[in-house]
């Protein structure tokens, strides 16, 4: 039997903060009831999509999506209508997610996370002469690396990029929506979205480096 | 021209995260597009950041959903016992 906690109560306290951040202005009529089905079903691809980035795991990302839902049907009465369902049910995802699993340590190679600067992959790529060679020398080297292996190099920013930047690339929600799910402030969404964009580019090109899609001659200076 | 009106590239370097996330004002979004039609070299840098975003979602959202997964959200779906807040 799957271990459910009770979001409820405190998806109630917070619903108003949340419909604040994605009430639509425009909307003047009146909204009419809307089943849970009928939001829930299409966003599964989605909803697994992310819980399968954060997770790695086929098993442990069903079970959280699972999860999710059962949450989503408790809490379901306390959703204010015409706000952003998609973004009510994405933030109970991440608060499942992290009643589980904020405990586990990444894995893999420490960052430097004060060495990185900004154009990472700009730079070594130049260097290795992608710029002359290729018209889009960004997709000519990320073409070299699968899904999969990008979602490895996602999994080695420390937890606090991790979980931001898997929303943004994941889905495309704005700074203030991913705030109002995650419950931060904008300002920390923006400053750990641009970092982690630095420590991933990094962490991709060692991964090019490792995985041998980028000459061996290609040492990351330092 | 009044410099006001005109961002530098140290201007555009330090706004080019913002931008390329549709995070800024209107007024900034044009003077950035404004400078990015003029220079080449903040224009390449723009292209770069923007491709590796475009490949990384593009990549990153490639995925089936288990057929297991639809029949169990179903079943929770479509069992009255789990809407005792409706
Ligand atoms: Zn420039």
């Amino acid at each position: 039997m799957l271990a459910v906690p009770d979001w409820t109560g405190s998806l109630r306290l917070l619903a108003p903060l949340v419909a604040l951040a994605f009430t639509r202005p425009s909307r003047t009529e009146h909204p009419t009831p809307t089943p849970l089905d009928d939001v829930l079903t299409p966003l599964l691809a989605r909803a697994y999509g992310l819980a399968l980035r954060l997770l790695r795991n086929r098993a442990d990302a069903e079970d959280l999506v699972q999860e999710a839902a059962l949450a989503a049907c408790r809490g379901f009465g306390t959703f204010q209508r015409g706000t952003n369902f998609k973004a009510w049910f994405f933030r109970i995802l991440t608060n499942c997610y992290y009643a589980r699993h904020r405990r586990q340590r990444h894995e893999g190679p420490p960052v430097d996370l004060h060495e990185t600067p900004e154009l990472y992959l700009y730079s070594r790529t130049a260097e290795i002469g992608l710029h002359q060679n290729a018209a889009d020398p960004a997709q000519a080297l990320l073409d070299r690396l699968d899904g999969e292996q990008i979602a490895t190099a996602l999994q080695g920013l420390p937890e606090e990029y991790r979980v931001v930047s898997t929303l943004y690339l994941v889905e495309d929600f704005s700074y203030q929506q991913i705030g109002a799910i995650l419950d931060i402030p904008v300002g920390t969404v923006r400053s750990r979205l641009h970092r982690g964009r630095r420590i991933l580019q990094k962490l991709l090109w060692r991964l090019a480096l490792e995985r041998g899609v980028v000459p061996e001659a290609a040492k990351e200076p330092g | 021209m009044n410099a006001v009106d005109r961002y530098s590239c140290e201007e555009v370097f330090r706004r080019l995260n913002d931008y390329l996330d549709r995070e800024l004002s209107p007024a900034e979004m044009a003077l950035v597009q404004e400078h990015l039609d003029t220079c080449a070299q903040c224009a390449g840098e723009h292209a770069f950041e923007a491709s590796v975003l475009r490949e990384l979602k593009a990549k990153l959202r490639r995925i089936d959903v288990p057929q297991s997964l639809i029949a169990k959200i179903d079943a929770i779906l479509s069992d009255p016992g789990h809407r005792e807040e409706e």
